[in-house]
């Protein structure tokens, strides 16, 4: 049994996955597209969102729509006091005390979530049903995958309506392509960058309510799944919404179908090999990157 | 009664004075790294200080600061990558972990002499830092970061799942004991003493480094790389042998951990620990050769001290970090003589006011 | 032959033109001025000869070697020192590791043989430290031989960056802009402190916008606008050529 045999189901599993990545993904984008920072906490977002929902079913016997709800509300407060407390207070600080805040603020997020709700993998009910539909080459889909993709859709186009059609979304890239004509402009930057921390940890946790019942979600899946979504976004194209969706599925599809070559053990090294051989090669990204100029990056 | 005032003034200040004297006899300032001469009367202190220091101390400490030590070894390495050339890399961990695994097969599996896969380590870790160097130190901040991070990743992948060669996941056992001519180094004393006394040879090296035209050449990069270029230093030349050497002292470190730990495995060279050291250069002070190692004890110390809450640990280190980097991004020792004096002279100023206001 | 020789050189940016065809030379032992408008090219063209970025089209060569394609620092080692618009004194050190710095192509010693300190690196180190000081003499700066460079006044920033460069002891020196933001007095220490160096035979290529400086010292002065070479000749031909007033006044009257 050859191993291409595999290939249409690992691509189906790889779509989904990459669907979560490219949500990852998105978030990462949204802040970077109000202020130039890479929020390392990102996937503590999506781990969260899972988290907090599991929770709020389980201890506080809330209904699912409405714990999800709250969880996402939840993570967008947490999301709002990340930038408030560590973001605002160093925004003149240097690219090096911004890298090691946030990759603080992730410490801290994953393990006070081991603090308060335990370090057992938790799981959540699938949103309709667990029997998984069989399409083309019997293939297996469980119908979670498809909300996954769905919301995906949803979000990107959300995204996309903010920044082209929205003042909001035009003030928060001005504030990142030129932060003095911004401020001149009566932009409030620092107002820009709380709200997409706002957005982009509400994005987060609404991926992790959606991804928690097809994986499990624990306290430290996030760490590697933020650095995974980054990943997306870099190979995509830097700081593009397209890029990120690109990025996602991309990662998603490859680090998926190798595993039908390389031992298992391997399949989270396929995305950092990925990222050394894109920042070496192309690090502005599939699509290119309005933002890297090389002398700045 | 002007004069009365005066006298009592002259007393207050000559206390001050003396107090912020002795004070700044030990603590090293990262605000005066201009003062880059080779050995200072401050130094026979701390040397002092080293050497009687296990004398007062009770055993588990000791090992506490064997463990420092070698942490600092780590911190010294970095600090000449990351404070003096400003380059960012987020997976050190990786080349301790090369170090210590290089000494545990080469001494477990074909008998070679401590001594030999101590320096074979500190080779090995250069040769890899060579390899990964060339390529990723084009990259600029946030990316070259990544790319640090991404090669700790891989790294550790790579170690657990290549049972054979490193062990997997539950490491290599057994490393024998540090040992010099049959004299072994098997008590935490002695490896006290010896992980110690390579720091101070490190250090000197360093700061021979530091003073040279080489020093100058990571100064150069970090404050203007075009300026740099200018006055024809190789720039990425610079980068790779700076990573390269500082990739050397992370060898050292891991072979003397495998050492003292007498096991290998990966757990001990997470990200984690890679955030953790460039957390002591940070604080230590860029530009600065005892910041780092003082950072180090002083980080040493409180993951041992949070150790003991267990589960609350992780969240309040994570705290802290946050906190130091909000109020001290320059560094501890930054401007702490001035703190120190500003609030010490508090004091002096409050009386004063008192008395004035008659 | 003249020292350094461009030749028909172009720079482009996405399509827009920066530099279009620009020829000039620089005779071995002379000053030359190179003024214009802002925006006229005159960096651009600082850093194309420099090495920092790559012309579009077009041969520069430095005592008839090609260094068209060559890296900033071998530039810097066949005797290149510069100055830089946008002041990039070496902050993170004192002033006078700031000329030693300078002196980096004229040390000997990489990592393992400094970090030994073997005894030519000693010696090497105490000869440069002399010659340092002799340098900072030069530029009135030895009082503050120990201080952080960034605690100097801007001038004084300036002269040090002037130091870095003579410590290469290069043959050409390309001055940028050396007496912007630089007061009255300072502007007239500075120019008389060029004319020493010319005395030393160091060719000096100069751009600036104290025009009255320029036409005191230079020998010969090329004016760019809008990325075109429009006039070279001596100080008094420039000044009287049509095409030259008409390019400074079209600024002004914007």
């Amino acid at each position: 049994m050859t191993p291409w045999v595999h290939i249409p189901q690992l691509l189906a599993a790889g779509i989904t996955i990459g669907a979560i990545y490219a949500l990852v993904a998105l978030g990462f984008v949204t802040i970077v597209r109000a202020s130039q920072i890479i929020n390392f906490a990102q996937g503590e977002f999506v781990m969260l969102g899972g988290v907090i929902t599991f929770f709020l079913i389980k201890g506080a016997g809330l209904p699912y729509p409405l714990a999800a709800l709250m969880a996402v509300m939840a993570v967008i407060i947490i999301g709002f006091l990340l930038h408030l407390l560590v973001i605002y207070p160093l925004r003149k600080a240097s690219v090096l005390i911004l890298i090691m805040a946030t990759l603080g603020a992730s410490i801290v997020l994953s393990n006070t979530s081991a603090l308060l709700f335990g370090t057992l993998p938790k799981a959540l009910p699938a949103f309709s049903g667990e029997h998984p539909l069989v399409i083309g080459g019997g293939i297996r889909i469980a119908p979670q995958s498809l909300w996954v993709l769905g919301a995906t859709f949803v979000l990107f186009l959300s995204l996309y309506l903010l920044s082209n059609r929205t003042l909001l979304g035009k003030a928060m890239e001005a504030s990142s392509t030129d932060p003095l004509g911004a401020d001149l402009t009566g932009i409030a930057r620092n107002l820009m960058i709380f709200f997409a921390f706002g957005v982009s940890a509400g994005m987060g946790a609404i991926a992790g309510v959606l991804v928690t019942p097809l994986f499990y979600t624990s306290y430290n899946a996030g760490t590697l799944l933020g650095l995974k979504g980054f990943i997306a976004a870099v190979l995509g194209g830097w700081g593009k919404n397209s890029g990120a969706i690109l990025g996602g599925f991309a990662l998603g599809i490859v680090e998926s179908v190798s595993i039908a070559f390389i031992p298992s053990g391997y399949k989270d090294g396929v995305a950092f090999v990925i990222l050394l051989l894109i920042l070496y090669f192309r690090p502005k990204g599939i699509l290119g990157s309005p933002y890297i100029d090389s002398r700045r990056w | 009664m002007v004069a009365e005032n005066k006298n009592e003034f002259r007393k207050r200040d000559l206390l001050y004075t003396g107090g912020l004297w002795l004070i700044s006899l030990i603590l090293p300032d990262p605000h005066l790294p201009y003062r880059r001469e080779f050995i200072k009367k401050r130094d026979f202190f701390y040397l002092g200080a080293l050497v009687l220091l296990p004398l007062i101390l009770a055993d588990p400490l000791i090992y506490l600061m064997a463990l420092a030590g070698i942490y600092a070894i780590l911190a010294l390495g970095l600090s000449l990558f990351l404070g003096y050339a400003g380059q960012i890399s987020l997976g050190h961990a990786a080349f301790f972990g090369i170090g210590a695994y290089t000494t545990a097969i080469l001494t477990t599996r074909y008998a070679v002499p401590t001594v030999g896969a101590f320096w074979a380590s500190a080779f090995v870790a250069a040769a890899f830092a060579y390899l990964i160097g060339k390529p990723i130190l084009k990259l600029k901040g946030y990316f070259l970061a990544l790319a640090t991070l991404g090669f700790g990743e891989i790294f550790l992948v790579i170690v657990k799942e290549s049972r054979g060669l490193t062990g997997g996941v539950s490491g290599i056992f057994g490393i024998p004991w540090f040992s010099v001519a049959g004299f072994a180094f098997d008590t935490y004393l002695k490896q006290y003493y010896l992980i110690w006394g390579v720091l101070i040879g490190l250090v000197l090296f360093a700061k021979n480094l530091v003073r040279s035209k080489t020093g100058r050449s990571l100064l150069a990069v970090a404050a203007s790389e075009d300026a740099a270029a200018s006055v024809g230093i190789n720039v990425a030349q610079v980068k790779v042998r700076v990573f390269v050497v500082s990739a050397a002292f992370a060898g050292l470190a891991g072979s003397l951990f495998a050492c003292v730990m007498s096991t290998a495995n990966p757990g001990g060279f997470s990200l984690g620990l890679s955030v953790l050291i460039v957390m002591m250069v940070i604080m230590g002070g860029m530009g600065n050769l005892y910041g780092p190692i003082f950072a180090a004890i002083f980080l040493t110390w409180l993951t041992d001290v949070l150790g003991g809450y267990q589960e609350y640990s992780l969240p309040i280190f994570g705290v802290i970090l946050i906190l130091l980097l909000i109020f001290f991004p320059d560094g501890v020792g930054t401007r702490l003589n001035a703190r120190l004096i500003y609030l010490i002279s508090y004091w002096g100023r409050k009386r004063r006011r008192e008395r004035v206001d008659i | 032959m003249a020292l350094l020789s461009i030749d028909t050189i172009s720079k482009s940016y996405d399509g827009v033109r920066a530099l279009h065809r620009i020829s000039l030379n620089v005779d071995k032992g002379t000053i030359k001025g190179l003024i214009g408008p802002n925006g006229a090219g005159k960096t651009t063209l600082f850093h194309l000869i420099t090495g920092l970025e790559r012309p579009t089209s077009g041969t520069i060569s430095f005592q008839g070697i090609d260094i068209t394609s060559m890296a900033p620092h071998e530039i810097a080692l066949l005797g290149v020192g510069r100055t830089f618009q946008t002041l990039q004194v070496l902050g993170n050190m004192t002033v006078v590791e700031n000329i030693l710095t300078g002196m980096h192509t004229r040390l000997k010693g990489g990592f393992l043989a400094s970090g030994l300190w073997l005894p030519r690196i000693h010696k090497g180190e105490k000869g440069a430290l002399q010659e340092a000081k002799e340098i900072l003499e030069f530029l009135g700066l030895l009082g503050r031989w120990k201080w952080p460079a960034f605690q100097l006044s801007f001038g004084q920033q300036k002269m040090l960056e002037l130091g870095r460069a003579l410590a290469m002891k290069p043959k050409l020196l390309l001055l940028d802009e050396p007496a912007a933001g630089l007061t009255p007095v300072e502007v007239k220490k500075l120019s008389a402190k060029i004319g020493h160096l010319r005395t030393q035979d160091i060719t000096i290529l100069i751009v600036e916008h104290h025009l009255g400086m320029v036409m005191e010292i230079a020998d010969e002065v090329g004016v760019l606008h809008n990325g075109e070479l429009i006039a070279e000749g001596t100080p008094e031909a420039v000044r009287k050529d049509p095409h030259v007033i008409e390019a400074y006044l079209q600024g002004k009257r914007d």
